[in-house]
């Protein structure tokens, strides 16, 4: 009967209506939340350049540059740290940071060297879990808000890992935030340390520094340093990344429950439509017939 | 007139301080140390404790600093602190302040 497929219809938009409400609740959370995590990025950036800046001056100014962080070994194994999220609802945000340190992990197979995974975010977590990779250590509950002391969490335990010769690199997979439309996973590597390049005119043009206390303690605190901020701006950028790319899913979810419910609205009226004329449809045949028995 | 140099005082988080200064008081593992203008070059660590600075027109800023290391360079002092928060109550309050940022430390590992 015709009114049964009009009560149908109807369902389906209220059941899509209900959905629309959900994912316009989830795009507005995530566009009020990629304000701040961006302030977050740039507020950090001024910190790891002065760092930056300041590693330069104490390499030239003196310092033997050598330190465990700074040295280059043989690489039999390699740590790969992968920034994903926890949830997903973000497109394909997680997947694309998946499928690079996947393809990265290939790569490190076929030169014949072992790889050991350190993931943050239950995405990769349980991607690389459940395929029976080597997973060190895994973080959770940090993507959403990375605080300081997250990064410096990961920084201890792959230093610790690089020091102990357990791994003799690390790498990393994140996802950096380009601007409010682009997004790219890319990968680098974490350790060692690649000192910044400079000639002899720049070598001589810094001034040399007194230590206060000696040149190598500094260069020690600062190098674990560098590493920290480094996971740090890594981390808030992922979490700045994950944001928008949610925002721009639960967007693009938002506007297909819309044509939905266009598309439904206009078969709900025609189901209608047909039910009204089939009812006159029956009392004209109904009447007629009356009029000719008469 | 004391001549100017410029200050910047970063934390990870964000920048605390910047702007330009006459004199800067800030504590190292050697002892407290005041820097103006024109001061040679020198790389430090810093420990907890209240870094003082004085702006152009001797308004003085209290800032709580735990950790991290102080440059002086052609007149330019970059103080990159582990955490570094702006105390309103002076002297004593940047104090208080930096050892509040050190036990936030220690209870975060």
């Amino acid at each position: 009967m015709a009114g049964a497929q009009l009560r149908d219809t109807r369902r389906r938009i209220r059941s899509v209506e209900a959905t629309k409400k959900i994912t316009r609740a989830m795009e507005l959370i995530a566009a009020s939340r990629i304000p701040k995590a961006r302030a977050r990025v740039l507020g950090s950036q001024p910190y790891t350049a002065k760092l930056i800046e300041v590693i330069e001056n104490v390499g030239a100014g003196g310092a033997g540059a050598s330190h465990t962080l700074l040295e280059r070994r043989d690489v039999t194994t390699v740590g790969l740290l992968i920034v994903s999220s926890d949830r997903g609802l973000a497109g394909a945000y997680a997947s694309s940071i998946i499928r690079l340190a996947e393809a990265r992990i290939a790569d490190i197979a076929t030169d014949g060297k072992d790889v050991v995974l350190y993931t943050v975010g239950k995405k990769a977590q349980t991607y690389f879990r459940y395929r029976g990779y080597r997973i060190e250590q895994a973080y959770l509950g940090v993507t959403d808000t990375p605080g300081y002391g997250d990064a410096r969490a990961i920084a201890n335990a792959v230093m610790v890992a690089y020091v102990d010769r357990h791994v003799d690199a690390i790498e990393a997979t994140y996802t950096r935030y380009e601007s409010a439309f682009t997004q790219v996973a890319s990968q680098f590597e974490l350790l060692p340390i690649t000192p910044p390049e400079m000639d002899e005119e720049e070598m001589a043009a810094r001034v040399s520094y007194a230590f206060e206390p000696s040149p190598e303690e500094i260069l020690n605190r600062l190098l674990p340093k560098y590493v920290e901020a480094t996971i740090f701006n890594m981390l808030l950028e992922a979490s700045a990344s994950e944001h928008s790319a949610r925002r721009r899913a639960m967007k693009a979810a938002t506007d297909n429950a819309e044509e939905l419910i266009r598309h439904l609205t206009v078969q709900a009226n025609r189901a209608r439509q047909a039910e009204i004329t089939t009812a006159i449809t029956e009392i004209v045949g109904g009447a007629e017939a009356l009029a000719e028995i008469k | 007139m004391a001549k100017p140099f410029q200050v910047d005082v970063v934390s990870p988080e964000a920048t605390v301080w910047s702007g330009q200064a006459t004199f800067l008081v800030a504590r190292t593992p050697e002892g407290e140390l005041g820097i103006m203008a024109d001061h040679e070059a020198l790389m430090g660590a810093l420990v907890t404790g209240p870094v003082i600075v004085e702006d152009e027109s001797g308004q003085r800023t209290t800032i709580g600093v735990h950790g991290g290391f102080l440059q002086v360079l052609n007149n330019q002092v970059t103080l990159i602190t582990d955490r570094a928060e702006i105390a309103e109550g002076g002297r004593d309050d940047a104090q208080a302040v930096a050892e509040r940022l050190a036990s936030q430390e220690a209870a975060d590992e």
